[in-house]
């Protein structure tokens, strides 16, 4: 209890107050602990009107409230000088002393007592000395708010309380009779009424040192001041009518101000009534709390539903319960796990990692979400691998390890790429001494076919260079290589995360090994051959993406998948349609993506003869014959690219067969070599998207011929399967640059591994010759 | 689990007795201003849980006591009564309360310790009522639901009473607070629509100073007369005096 405001309470109430406080508050040991001191005190009531009992009686009881010393929210503040503000935000009123009307001994000593050093006085020149001026004060201004005008308060302005302005003019030269100065309060003597002012910033109290001190036009005098003297010049205006006058008064937020400004707060109230003590507030009564755990069993709901939705196959209608889910809980952590689980199902990887982030941004111990993130990270290193983005995918497989350290996967790639990065690295420089080497020796048959390519380089550069396209051959072969590439990596992908998400459905099991989960696979409706496949693959050294390309080219997919990716295409096509549309700047954008989905189907091709020969049905080539027909091309030539198309398809399985002897056969240098040889091709798919390829009239021209081709055919995909293929040969451009990466490959492939040339070259000659061929197409459209 | 009070709020138990039947029957029984005073207790409580400034919950409060004011208690749920006037409070005074808070805080009054309510039908026919019967209240008070409050006012007198005082006296004393709580508190009661709103103001700021044994300057006239041109001194103790019979009430019945 505030011992002193107790005293002074009892001073003015008297004795009375004291024993009825005494009555009331005897279980109150703070108070027992103020009473023996209070005890010493006699009390005369102060108060001539009889004090009311009842009131008393209010004090004493809730005298525990009134002066604890916790009650008292709002501390000394600073005060704000409101004429300094533009408008005014609360009613500035005059002194209450002009309408009280104070007796004049009174307020002079009022003065005396409360005007304090550092506080500000407006006053008025009245004589000017050779050691100072006089000023007769005649308003306050800053937080005192006092009606001095007729008390004739006189102050000094010393002469050393004047800032001179540098020059060694007399400071008081600037000064006049009658002139307004605003100055500090320097000294006030209480017993000699004596007020010293001064004119230097540095006396005003830090709350008031913005204010500028020194003459002031008449305009700049304080708001109160003006106000009350109209109140004295007009007897008929009273407090209220200036009160309701004034513009602060309607402000619509003048109780927030004022509540700021005196120091109460309005969220936790101050409360006489016992049951209203802020104290007994629980913070998880509050609305905001219970919303928040409202909103979270919600949206669980929602998650639940779409974790059903999910469980059946319904991936659109639990991809709708989840965005709800987050859109009534925004940071549910739940949901972002599911949501994000479902991107990475459907291969949104860079959506799911956003996801799986935010979930451990509110969540950092979650579980699920941390394996997920793991595993997406590792998904999307393999795919940047993929890319050669090798640092990059470093880095994830880094912080997939940091997520989880016990992630085999995880620890694995990491393995591999740093294996793969230093190999690389040292492949190169034996390359480039190999090369040396040859340069030495006489022409090999490497070394012819090198000249043959450059011989072809040569002319197509010509060639390009007579077109005024100005698209880069080698970034545009690369990416279609690389799409390709990589097409077969997001069907693999596929494929994982089914194994993903049935794992993520139940939660509880967890497949660490390898082993493990190709057991699982086993389960699967996968047919023998397919294991043998990949057991068959895994022995070779799978680090690089080589041999990566390889093993899932072996791989056959269940025709599910194939029309979940097809499915995916059409729904990516239509949007490239639409976004096309509107920008020539997605162009570029679709254009790869074309291409990409281009180098999947001959994949998918490919992979279908490597399956068996058998898989194509003889009713499919039937529609696949008319929907060529419906494209409005010479049956000839469309028999011959048939012929051809289907010819290119027997070598391409023959490739495929061959390559996978020779890796089968061929060591871990074998592979490491002809990924290298990729590389280059690889890493200038960044390049292909460069603004360089934007002006590709080819590229347009594929795009323009991949809407018309829309409009046509719609979303028949085993139809758009083949024709996609076909349209290699449609475009001159792209035949061309195909054989040009062939070209590349080839040569890179002959440098890279010499040891292994006889069947290197019978791979690289089959394309060569498939590529011709669909070239030889090409004049006809 | 259910809400004990409100529980059985629905829009047909809204109009059990009809609109305007008695045409109000405030302070006519003392067991109907305990019943009162516990709502009252009830939408403060419920402002506080919901962030609400001041001057909403002294609205809704005004709003509630002007409805009983013209309705039978026994016509209507007071609590669904309450809840209406909170939510109308908040678009009056622009500080919108979302019915969904309205009905969460609520529902954890009545059951505390319970889980929030599901998105249900439950709920939904909870949402409905507390808007069925804003526009009943709107309809009531013949749309006139802006009121003038002591807010404002004690607020500017606290601020010209403070300049009378010697700041190290008033930094010491914590009227202010005082005279802030004491407003917030009157509202338990209809006292609020019985006195002018100046009045009020002056009187708390009265009782405040007076409970700390603030002594202002005397002039010709006394502080309070200068405030307000027609403030008796009887009016300050009939306020005060009602406002004191609420800190009985309290004592008595909660």
């Amino acid at each position: 209890m505030d011992r002193d405001l107790l005293r002074q309470c009892l001073t003015y109430h008297g004795q009375s107050l004291f024993n009825t406080l005494k009555c009331e508050q005897t279980e109150n040991p703070d108070f027992q602990a103020v009473v023996s001191d209070l005890c010493k005190a006699t009390y005369e009531s102060r108060c001539e009107e009889q004090s009311n009992p009842l009131v008393e009686q209010f004090i004493a009881r809730k005298a525990d409230i009134l002066f604890s010393p916790v009650w008292r929210t709002a501390g000394l503040r600073g005060e704000e000088h409101e004429e300094e503000e533009a408008v005014e935000p609360y009613a500035v009123m005059p002194p209450m002393e002009v309408f009280m009307e104070v007796s004049y001994e009174e307020r002079r000593s009022m003065i005396y007592r409360d005007l304090e050093r550092g506080d500000i006085v407006v006053g008025r020149i009245n004589n000017i000395r050779e050691y100072g001026f006089f000023l007769t004060l005649f308003c306050t201004a800053g937080g005192l708010k006092r009606d001095i005008e007729d008390l004739e308060l006189s102050a000094l302005c010393h002469v050393r309380e004047i800032p001179s302005t540098g020059s060694h003019d007399d400071p008081l030269a600037y000064y006049q009779i009658g002139d307004f100065i605003r100055a500090g309060v320097k000294d006030i003597d209480r017993y000699q009424e004596k007020i010293t002012v001064s004119l230097h910033q540095a006396c005003l109290s830090p709350s008031l040192e913005h204010i500028k001190l020194g003459v002031i036009t008449k305009e700049e005098l304080p708001v109160h001041y003006s106000r009350s003297v109209q109140a004295a010049t007009d007897s008929s205006e009273t407090y209220e009518r200036i009160l309701t006058g004034c513009h602060g008064y309607h402000n619509p937020s003048v109780v927030d101000y004022l509540l700021e400004k005196v120091g109460i707060s309005d969220t936790h109230p101050p409360s006489m009534m016992r049951g209203l003590q802020s104290k007994l507030f629980q913070a998880e009564d509050f609305a905001s709390a219970i919303r928040k755990k409202q909103s979270a069993s919600w949206a669980l709901k929602c998650v639940r539903a779409g974790v059903d939705h999910f469980k059946h196959g319904r991936h659109v209608e639990a991809m709708n319960e989840y965005n709800k889910a987050l859109e009534i809980d925004i940071s549910n952590v739940e949901a972002l796990v599911a949501r994000g689980a479902l991107y990475a199902n459907k291969g949104s990887i860079m959506k799911a990692i956003t996801d799986f982030e935010r979930a451990l941004e509110n969540c950092p111990d979650h579980r699920n979400a941390k394996k997920y993130l793991c595993q997406t990270l590792v998904e999307r290193g393999k795919q940047l691998e993929e890319q050669e983005k090798l640092v990059t995918a470093e880095g994830l497989y880094r912080r997939a390890l940091a997520l989880d350290g016990s992630n085999p996967e995880a620890q694995e790639a990491l393995h591999k790429i740093t294996d793969t990065i230093q190999k690389s690295i040292r492949l190169r420089e034996e390359a480039l001494a190999k090369e040396q080497v040859k340069t030495k020796s006489g022409q090999s048959s490497a070394e012819k076919l090198r000249k043959i390519l450059k011989e072809e380089k040569r002319m197509k550069k010509k060639r390009k260079r007579s077109s005024s396209s100005s698209s880069s051959t080698s970034s545009r072969t690369s990416s279609s290589s690389t799409s390709s590439s990589s097409s077969r990596r997001q069907s693999k992908k596929k494929k994982k995360k089914r194994r993903k998400s049935e794992r993520g459905s139940k939660r509880h099991r967890r497949i660490s090994s390898k082993e493990s989960r190709r057991s699982n696979e086993g389960k699967k409706d996968r047919n023998e051959k397919e294991e043998d496949d990949e057991v068959e693959w895994y022995p070779a050294p799978s680090n690089t993406s080589a041999t990566f390309l390889n093993q899932v080219g072996g791989l056959g997919f269940g025709l599910r998948d194939e029309e979940q990716v097809e499915g995916k295409d059409a729904d990516d096509r239509k949007s490239f349609k639409l976004y096309s549309l509107s920008a020539a700047s997605e162009e570029e954008e679709s254009d790869s993506s074309q291409r990409e989905r281009k180098g999947r189907d001959r994949e998918e091709s490919r992979t279908k003869k490597t399956k068996s020969s058998l898989s194509r049905s003889p009713d499919r080539e039937k529609i696949r014959s008319r929907s060529r027909e419906r494209r409005n091309r010479s049956r000839d030539g469309d028999r011959k690219k048939d012929r051809r198309s289907s010819d290119s398809k027997r070598r391409s399985s023959l490739d495929e067969n061959s390559k996978r002897k020779l890796s089968c056969s061929s060591g871990e240098l074998e592979y490491s070599g002809r990924k290298s040889s990729y590389r280059p091709e690889h890493s200038g798919n960044s390049t292909s998207k460069h603004p360089e390829n934007r002006n590709d009239s080819s590229s347009r021209n594929l795009f323009e011929e991949n809407r018309g081709r829309l409009e046509v055919h719609g979303a028949d995909q085993v139809k758009r399967e083949k024709e996609s293929r076909m349209e290699e040969g449609t475009i001159p451009d792209q035949g061309h640059s195909k054989k040009g990466s062939a070209g590349n490959q080839n040569e890179q492939c002959s440098m890279g591994a010499k040891k292994d040339l006889p069947a290197n070259l019978l791979d690289i000659f089959n394309q060569i010759a498939q590529f011709e061929k669909e070239k030889g197409v090409k004049p006809k459209k | 689990m259910d809400m004990q009070g409100p529980s059985a709020y629905s829009t047909a138990s809204l109009r059990v007795a009809g609109r305007r039947d008695s045409g109000g029957d405030i302070a006519a029984d003392p067991s109907l201003d305990t019943k009162h005073f516990r709502v009252c207790r009830f939408i403060m409580e419920t402002g506080v849980k919901l962030c609400m400034r001041s001057v909403p919950v002294a609205t809704a409060c005004v709003l509630y006591h002007r409805f009983f004011e013209r309705v039978s208690i026994h016509a209507y749920e007071p609590y669904l009564v309450a809840m209406s006037c909170v939510y109308l409070a908040g678009k009056v005074e622009e500080q919108h309360i979302r019915t969904r808070d309205i009905i969460n805080v609520s529902h954890r009054y009545f059951n505390s310790g319970s889980t929030p309510l599901e998105c249900d039908k439950e709920f939904w026919d909870l949402r409905d009522s507390v808007v069925q019967c804003e526009l009943l209240i709107l309809r009531q008070l013949n749309f006139q639901v802006s009121f003038e409050h002591p807010h404002k006012y004690l607020l500017h007198y606290l601020l010209s009473v403070k300049s009378l005082v010697n700041r190290h006296a008033w930094s010491r004393t914590p009227v202010a607070e005082t005279s802030w709580a004491l407003l917030r508190d009157c509202y338990h009661g209809a006292m609020v629509i019985c006195h002018r709103p100046q009045h009020i103001a002056i009187a708390m700021l009265y009782l405040a100073l007076n409970s700390y044994g603030v002594e202002l300057p005397a002039g010709e006239r006394e502080w309070w007369q200068v405030l307000c041109d027609d403030v008796m001194k009887a009016d300050i103790d009939a306020v005060i005096a009602d406002l004191l019979q609420l800190y009985d009430m309290e004592a008595k019945c909660i």
